[in-house]
């Protein structure tokens, strides 16, 4: 390759254009030297990851806002790996807030346990910037590179808890089953990779795996062949698409969910069930608008059965569970389901893209108050948080059962919360889209879920008369960081439940 | 010849990769992965990536095999207890329905007509491999680096011993 060539490749590699998630990765390196030379443990080290992505929330808030960013909106870079749009600035400041969070939630959960704390920040941060980029990624080698950070990260983070058995025995099982996921998923991106590039088929794609060559490759139709019924295509799509189906836990996916979500520790828990899922819905509708968007004979109908799939086991499967962390796993997949419905509404009714935005932003506000209030009240053994535990929070702990009956009112669509209004707009996405039975069992769904919400929210409410006192454990107090943390988050969730205009911005 | 080659070394890559499914000593299935390692470099050779060829008896033969077997020492694997014949014959069904799909993928003319491959390896030469990696795809390289940093302080964190923790974390 000649020296221009050269020069005009690395001309694209603009590292401006991704500083939040480098200097996320920098933030994360310095940590752990924070954390080597001071004395300490683990007190500076959490305020840092704390404070310095809040800063970084803030700016790119501002930014987003005020619309600075907006002229390199739509541009590549890096090759064309990379594609910045509207919607990957709302990716950045989810994935930002959620690891906010996520670090607030690990700040509680480890001040109680003789674990090591800032390598939690460390990979907490890495994820993060890995998710941000996950979102731009516009080829599927980034892509899957990028991926598979992600859920390295993840192994770790599931296995953290390593003197409990049960957070051992989640790392084994999520190891195992997000490695055959990803290896399901190769196998597709190696099948389009392999079509792709085949030159007796109309269009050869030069870089098969770039998105934007592979959409042209796909809607390609020179008359006689049609790319969009090449069996390779259909079948790696459908490969690609049932990877992604794992990571957000889609029935029949979701095999996984319960036990990982209760063996991991609380804050991972709450990353698994927010970040991650968030991530395989953005990663969704990536591929869903791009290269797969001549491909919805395939998906259309394979979407419309996992999603039904998805709702139904959802909420009945959370039916009978008496530990909390699996009452969220199965109530995750059961949003999951909403989501999906969002998604496939999203075919024909173009603002249930925005609609599905919402819903996650919502979702992430509810679960990250309820996750909190978890951390909290959580025995030293974190997985075994039973129903039993929560009698009569409302009165051992006011704030905290105040939260998490906020969170979980949202997370059940409420009136006056936000979750409520989240909800509806999906269902109007999806009646404007004609998705009548979808619906239906979607609505079914919203009524199995009140069931199981309510029953937490009784038990926190009221005292139970078999309940010993003995039983329920003295809950310490939180702190006041973490009181405010908590307040902003129901409070959020109710002001985005009357006012929901800043979601109209951008993308 | 080259198709006598082709087809032994092909066999030599697959039946040991599936000893190495079955096989219910762990020495013996890294082993077998070993050999089906070398079936697959001299399916390089054939291909005329030397590079490729190269690596894949270095990285793949060598090191990570010998990780394998430092592992298997390590924590003393045992045989694995034999499977039922539920999951034998799930796992037949399954390997009998990969071979169908994967041959109705080749050969129902459903996935159009294949090109001939050319006649030059494309990424015969090692430099082909790092004028890419340090140009075009010099931004998943920075990330496989800090995938590598965090998978390497994970394993810190999760095997450290506890005599470490309880001064509080040095060590």
């Amino acid at each position: 390759m000649d020296a221009e060539a050269l020069q005009s490749i690395v001309a694209t590699n603009q590292w401006g254009a991704i500083w939040p998630e480098i200097l996320l990765g920098c933030l994360a390196v310095v940590l752990l030297f924070v954390d080597l030379f001071t004395k300490s443990r683990g007190v500076i080290t959490v305020r840092i990851a704390i404070w310095s992505q809040v800063l970084l929330l803030v700016f790119l808030l501002g930014r987003f806002v005020f619309g600075s960013a907006s002229g390199e909106l739509g541009s590549h870079y890096f090759s064309g790996m990379i594609l910045q749009t509207a919607s990957t600035e709302w990716a950045r400041l989810f994935f930002l807030f959620a690891s906010i969070c996520v670090c607030h939630i690990g700040g509680v959960y480890l001040a109680s346990r003789k674990l090591a704390k800032v390598e939690f920040y460390h990979i907490v941060m890495i994820i993060t910037a890995g998710l941000m980029l996950l979102a731009q990624a516009n080829d599927f080698l980034l892509f899957f590179v990028v991926l598979e950070t992600v859920t390295i990260g993840f192994y770790i983070l599931v296995a953290y808890a390593r003197h409990s058995r049960f957070s051992l025995e989640a790392g084994l099982k999520y190891l195992v089953m997000a490695a055959f996921s990803s290896a399901i998923m190769l196998f597709g991106i190696v099948l389009l990779y392999g079509v792709a590039g085949n030159p007796n088929l109309p269009m050869t794609a030069s870089m098969p795996l770039n998105f934007d060559q592979l959409a042209a490759f796909i809607a390609a139709d020179d008359g006689s062949i049609a790319n969009r019924g090449n069996l390779m295509v259909t079948v790696g799509a459908a490969l690609v698409l049932i990877g992604i189906a794992f990571k957000i836990g889609a029935v029949p996916f979701q095999i996984w969910v319960p036990d990982v979500y209760q063996g991991a520790p609380t804050p991972v828990t709450a990353f698994l069930a927010v970040a991650s899922k968030a991530a395989g819905f953005i990663v969704l509708f990536l591929l869903l608008r791009g290269p797969f968007a001549d491909l919805d004979f395939l998906w259309v109908p394979l979407l419309t059965v996992i999603a039904v799939l998805t709702l139904l086991f959802g909420n009945i499967a959370a039916l009978g569970q008496r530990n909390v962390k699996r009452i969220m796993g199965m109530s995750g997949v059961a949003h999951a389901g909403v989501l999906l419905l969002g998604v496939l509404a999203a075919q024909q009714v173009d603002w249930a893209y925005k609609a599905v935005w919402f819903y996650l932003f919502v979702y992430a506000l509810a679960s990250f108050a309820v996750f909190t209030v978890m951390a909290h009240v959580a025995p030293q053994e974190d997985s075994d948080q039973s129903l039993e535990r929560y009698d009569n929070l409302i009165r051992r702990q006011p704030l905290l059962g105040t939260i998490l009956i906020i969170g979980l009112g949202s997370l059940a669509g409420i009136p006056p919360l936000a979750g409520f209004v989240a909800k509806l707009l999906i269902f109007v996405a999806a009646f404007q889209a004609e998705l009548y039975t979808l619906l239906g069992v979607a609505l079914l769904g919203v009524v199995l879920s009140i069931y199981y919400y309510f029953a937490w929210i009784r038990a926190a409410v009221m005292k139970h008369p078999f309940v010993e006192d003995s039983e329920t454990a003295e809950i310490p107090s939180p702190t006041f960081g973490s009181k405010v943390f908590m307040i902003t988050l129901a409070a959020a969730t109710i002001v985005l439940g009357v006012y929901q205009g800043m979601f109209a911005i951008g993308g | 010849m080259r198709e006598f080659l082709f087809y032994f070394f092909a066999a030599l890559t697959v039946v040991p990769g599936l000893f190495v499914a079955i096989s219910r000593n762990p020495v013996n299935a890294a082993m077998n992965m070993i050999l089906s390692f070398i079936g697959l470099a001299a399916l390089f050779v054939m291909l005329e990536s030397y590079f490729l060829a190269i690596l894949q008896v270095l990285v793949y033969a060598g090191a990570i095999v010998v990780l394998f077997l430092f592992i298997i020492m390590l924590i003393d694997a045992e045989r694995a207890p034999k499977s039922g014949w539920l999951t034998s014959l799930a796992a037949v069904a399954a390997l009998a329905l990969m071979v169908t799909g994967l041959l109705t993928l080749l050969y129902s003319g459903e996935s159009g007509t294949f090109a001939v491959a050319g006649e030059t390896a494309p990424a015969a030469l090692s430099q082909t491999f790092g004028v890419e990696l340090f140009t075009r795809y010099l931004l998943p390289f920075q990330v496989t680096g800090f995938m590598l940093l965090m998978a390497m302080v994970g394993v810190i964190v999760i095997s450290r011993k506890d005599a470490a923790e309880d001064k509080g974390g040095e060590a």
